[in-house]
């Protein structure tokens, strides 16, 4: 089989993590890891990359010091072009999903998106993707081909540790003329304090499971800790201790968080219905026949206010 | 202007009848917790011009259209209707509440307003005590009673404990019944309730052709709501509607249905709106408790024509009021723990929602509980 | 600003409850028991789509690659406010794949001298999120996928924010003509209501077949995709939540460790 190109990721000067499970999937797919790093200034990553990778393409250049998916698809089309790989594995992300289509129709190859898993079969990649919600599961047929683009979706597999030594290349920037049509202009971060439960990553739901408004920084600690942000039940809405923009159900809010850890909510039908949505549920209640766990993926059957302390001991240890 | 097509609300809602007296915003519940001020409202609304900006006020959103201005009303207007007309504006010009937004869209496309699918309307038929099959009729088919169960007893797992003893009560007394299976849909009235007057139309439509299409002699529904919409609003529908108090006072009556378990506590009954203010229905509920043995029956100060509403109708569930005043409900079982009673019991999904939900607000899940007649009947049988 | 929104029809498959049944031939599902909907992005693009009319005037197309049923969802977005409707259908469309429906939605919009050519970011049914950055390649257009806002700089420009994960947005200035995929949670859909769907069922259609796109058999459906979806199966799930046996120490360290995992702390 052919060689299998990497697309590296990183922003706002760190590498991103789907960089390396990326890499390390492609080392278990055997074959030769080819990791193409677009940057400016990143000899860091391509050191760490290379721990990762048999040969680590690097094109250093200010074009790419922040991505822009129209640069990436130019300097892409043209290294896919000379390199000729079999595989091109890219993160299916912001930023992968802003390259992907456009690249394949460039070149003319086949591809496809938000894989969860991949297997060579032959020269041709077998590719598992979910469908209606994860609900389902299919696999890909694609057209034959020399070169194959896959998107695959971030944390689907664990990075391991590598144990490659390639050797680090610098290559000239393929894209010669500047991209006019769209342009970096900065990174914004959403407003602190003016959070949209909506719009969530990870929430820290609470309930009248808290007991005591004196709970609640025990809780925000958790969530401060995770990088999540408060919702909660009505009932702590009502007694006060969240403002009513963080009330999650169908007089409140309707939130689809990648993480929803629900602590002392019972699962009333009127809550649920607003996170019901959420990819994955973990609840932590002490009563084992609370309907939350109906809707949980997993669950502590345990007082949280024992809980919870002992979570922010290990959270704290893991990030050292 | 010429005052034909002018003054649309006055001659729909009879404004000009008013007399301000003020009775209809005196008796209304919510104005101890929202500035919701109906009488003003009847009065601006003489003016079309005001239409527009009277219709943004949240204050119409307060309403839960507990009906008790209507009854209080001496030139017997329907004062609360002219808000539901203000949000009708609203809803035509899709500028409503998202969760509104969203329980209508789920009303449309799965026939409940829970965004939960139709294909599991009857999954709560599962395993009822002493039940092999729930009976669903066919098109065509002929029963004496077709039930409509109500979407929150399909689907709330809280609420389907009503639907699965209204089956048990119905076997019981050997009833001639049906249910309508999976192509039961909402009834319509919170549809109306938060505005969407063309989506009550389509309810309207749609189920009467469906209800019409079985052999029976009366409807019976679980929920006075539903109960208030065959009965009041459908424009079409040929068939005699009762809720389910009243077919079981009957069942009572004719010795059909024997309760043997002994119920010991004192109960206190509260009236649905929909039930008792609207469609005044309020002896067979209590004539019901009072044959359940052991239940010595208390009743609140504000009974009946003055029940206090517990604020889950009038698409409620769905609009919260800024508020942080004391809940209506929690008002309610304030005054029954002060009655000393153990449960207080309801005939309404909605009720037992909020009542249940402000007992365990003031904390008394140990010392009472809420209860709709249907489990107590459940326990009795 | 003349603007085309592309919008598809799905089933609602969100609550946890509603099953996905594999039919008999392994590449497609059992319908019959799904409402459908419209798809969740889209449904914020069309109000993008709208908002920028109401603000900067003119038109809006909808675009859509579906039965006639799916006439349900083009009129919804008619009576939020398009002006106009496309539907392409022929069932020689089925079982295209992303290149293959980008390719039909090029030849509905080629011609109509767009100035903004806006898709949802993900379809919830097959989950590609590729269509509309392969439909801007199609048609030599810049783009710039996951936006979640838009402003107008001046009549050539935009500048738009495409949402990055962790809720980071990265803006951008991109010249029109352009192709847009908009991400959910950007603005707030507004509700047709019951009777401006019906009022929308006014507006023509027009419906596009296989003669009318100008395209060849072969660059449509099964025989025009590079990719497709071969054979269905179902996963291996739990129906249960798992629970976390052991005191407070044992069982926080494994949640530790299964949020490691999934990337989530
Ligand atoms: C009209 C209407 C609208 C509503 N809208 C909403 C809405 O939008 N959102 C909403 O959330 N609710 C809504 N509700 C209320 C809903 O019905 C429930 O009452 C509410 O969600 C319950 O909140 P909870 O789970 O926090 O409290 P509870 O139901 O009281 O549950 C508390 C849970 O905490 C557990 N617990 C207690 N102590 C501990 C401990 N030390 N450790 C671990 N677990 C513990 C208990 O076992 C219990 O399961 C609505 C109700 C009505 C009537
Ligand atoms: S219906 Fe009830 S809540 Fe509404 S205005 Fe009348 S009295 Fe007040
Ligand atoms: S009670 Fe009737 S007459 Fe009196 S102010 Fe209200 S609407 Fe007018």
């Amino acid at each position: 089989m052919g060689d299998i190109l990497v697309l590296a990721e990183h922003r706002q000067g760190e590498l991103r993590e789907v960089t390396l499970e990326l890499l390390t999937l492609a080392g278990q797919l055997g074959g030769n890891v080819v990791a193409l790093l677009l940057g400016s200034g990143v000899d860091d990553f391509a050191g760490k990359i290379a721990g990762y990778a048999d040969k680590v393409l690097v094109v250093d250049d200010p074009m790419f010091a922040n991505f822009n998916g129209m640069a990436y698809q130019a300097a892409l089309a043209e290294i896919i072009k000379s390199e000729k790989p079999g595989l091109v594995l890219i993160g299916n992300t912001g930023q992968g999903m802003d390259v992907i289509g456009a690249l394949a129709v460039e070149l003319g190859l086949p591809f496809t998106t938000d894989a969860v898993a991949v297997k060579m079969e032959g020269d041709k990649p077998e590719v598992t993707r979910q469908y209606y919600g994860g609900k389902i599961d299919g696999t890909i047929d694609f057209k034959d081909a020399d070169t194959y683009i896959v998107g695959m979706r971030e944390a689907a597999i664990p990075a391991g540790e590598g144990g490659k030594s390639g050797e680090v290349a610098k290559i000239d920037n393929p894209v010669t003329s500047e991209i006019t049509a769209r342009k970096f202009l900065e990174y914004v971060e959403a407003a602190i304090g003016d959070v949209d439960i909506t719009q969530s990553t990870l929430l820290v739901s609470v309930g009248r499971g808290i007991r005591e408004d004196k709970n609640m920084p025990m809780m925000e600690e958790l969530a401060g800790l995770m990088g999540a942000d408060i919702s909660g039940s009505r009932a702590v809405v009502d007694a006060g201790w969240l403002p009513t923009d963080r009330q999650v159900g169908i007089s409140g809010k309707t939130v689809k968080p990648k993480l929803y850890l629900a602590l002392g909510i019972s699962g009333a039908f009127q809550h649920v219905t607003g996170m019901k949505g959420s990819d994955l549920v973990v609840a932590i209640n002490k009563d084992p026949d609370a309907p939350i766990f109906q809707y949980a993926d997993y669950g502590i059957v345990d007082d949280l206010l024992k809980v919870v302390p002992a979570l922010i001991d290990k959270l704290k240890e893991m990030k050292g | 202007m010429s005052n034909i097509e002018h003054n649309a609300f006055v001659q729909k809602y009879d404004l000009l009848g008013c007399i301000q007296c003020g009775r209809c915003t005196g008796g209304c519940p919510v104005t101890v917790r929202t500035p919701l001020n109906v009488r003003r409202f009847v009065y601006d609304t003489v003016d079309d011009d005001r239409l527009e900006e009277l219709s943004e006020k949240p204050d119409i959103w307060d309403c839960t259209t507990c009906n008790t201005c209507a009854i209080r009303c001496p030139k017997g207007l329907e004062p609360f209707e002219v808000l539901l007309g203000l949000r009708a504006m609203r809803a035509e010009e899709g500028n409503i509440e998202p969760t509104a937004r969203d329980a209508l869209e789920s009303m449309f496309n799965n026939g409940n307003p829970w965004g939960k699918p139709a294909a599991k309307r009857t999954d709560w038929m599962e395993g009822i005590e002493g039940v092999e099959k729930v009976r669903i009729l066919e098109p065509g088919e002929k029963a004496d009673v077709l039930i409509h169960t109500c979407c929150t007893a399909c689907y709330d797992p809280r609420i389907i404990p009503l639907a699965k003893n209204l089956v048990r009560v119905l076997e019981a007394a050997g009833v001639d019944y049906g249910f309508m299976g999976t192509e039961e849909k909402h009834c319509g009235s919170e549809a109306r309730r938060l505005g969407e007057e063309g989506l009550f139309e389509y309810f309207d439509e749609e189920n009467t052709e469906l209800l019409g299409s079985f052999e029976v002699n009366r409807l019976v529904t679980l929920s006075p709501h539903c109960f208030n919409s065959f009965k009041n609003e459908y424009t079409s529908l040929d068939l005699p509607v009762q809720h389910y108090t009243q077919l079981v006072a009957e069942l009572i009556e004719d010795k059909k249905l024997e309760l043997k378990n002994e119920i010991g506590s004192s109960v206190v009954f509260h009236d649905p709106c929909y039930l008792g203010k609207k469609n005044l229905v309020f002896d067979e509920p209590r004539y019901i408790l009072g044959q359940i043995p052991g239940v010595e029956i208390a009743e609140f100060f504000r009974n009946k024509e003055r029940s206090l509403c517990c604020e889950g109708g009038g698409g409620k569930m769905w609009v919260e009021s800024e508020s942080k005043e004391q809940r209506l409900a929690e008002t309610r079982i304030a005054d029954a723990e002060a009655l000393g009673a153990k449960i207080v019991a309801v005939a309404c999904p909605f009720c037992l929602l909020t009542l249940e939900d402000a007992l365990k607000v003031r904390g008394l899940e140990e010392e009472m509980r809420v209860a709709d007649i249907l489990e107590l009947l459940g326990e009795a049988l | 600003m003349n603007i085309v929104v592309c919008v598809k029809q799905v089933p609602d498959t969100s609550d946890p409850d509603t099953e996905v049944h594999i039919d008999g031939t392994g590449r497609g599902v059992d319908q019959s028991k799904f409402s459908f909907v419209i798809n969740d992005a889209d449904n914020y693009a069309v109000e993008e789509a709208i908002l920028l009319k109401e603000k900067h005037g003119g038109e809006v197309t909808v675009v859509n690659i579906g039965p006639e049923a799916a006439n349900q969802v083009i009129r919804m977005a008619l009576a939020k406010g398009g002006d106009a409707a496309i539907r392409l259908d022929d069932e020689k469309f089925a079982f295209s794949d992303v290149l293959a429906t980008a390719r039909l939605l090029q030849s509905a919009v080629k011609d109509g001298g767009f100035d903004l050519i806006m898709a949802g970011c993900l379809a919830s049914d097959d989950g590609y999120g590729a269509v509309g950055v392969t439909l801007a390649q199609l048609l030599g257009l810049p783009h710039a996928a996951m936006v979640k806002t838009v402003e107008v700089i001046d009549d050539k420009k935009l500048k738009v924010g495409r949402e990055l994960e962790g809720g980071l947005l990265e803006m951008n200035e991109i010249e029109m003509p352009c192709v847009l995929t908009i991400q959910t949670g950007g603005n707030e859909p507004r509700y047709a209501s019951f009777k401006g769907i019906r009022e929308a069922s006014k507006k023509e259609i027009k419906v596009m077949d296989l003669g009318a796109t100008g395209l060849a058999e072969d660059q449509v459906g099964e025989a025009g995709s590079c990719a497709i979806m071969a054979q269905y199966s179902v996963p291996e799930v739990g129906e249960l939540a798992e629970i976390l046996e052991g005191d407070p120490g044992t069982t926080s360290a494994r949640l530790a460790e299964i949020l490691k995992e999934k990337g989530l702390v």
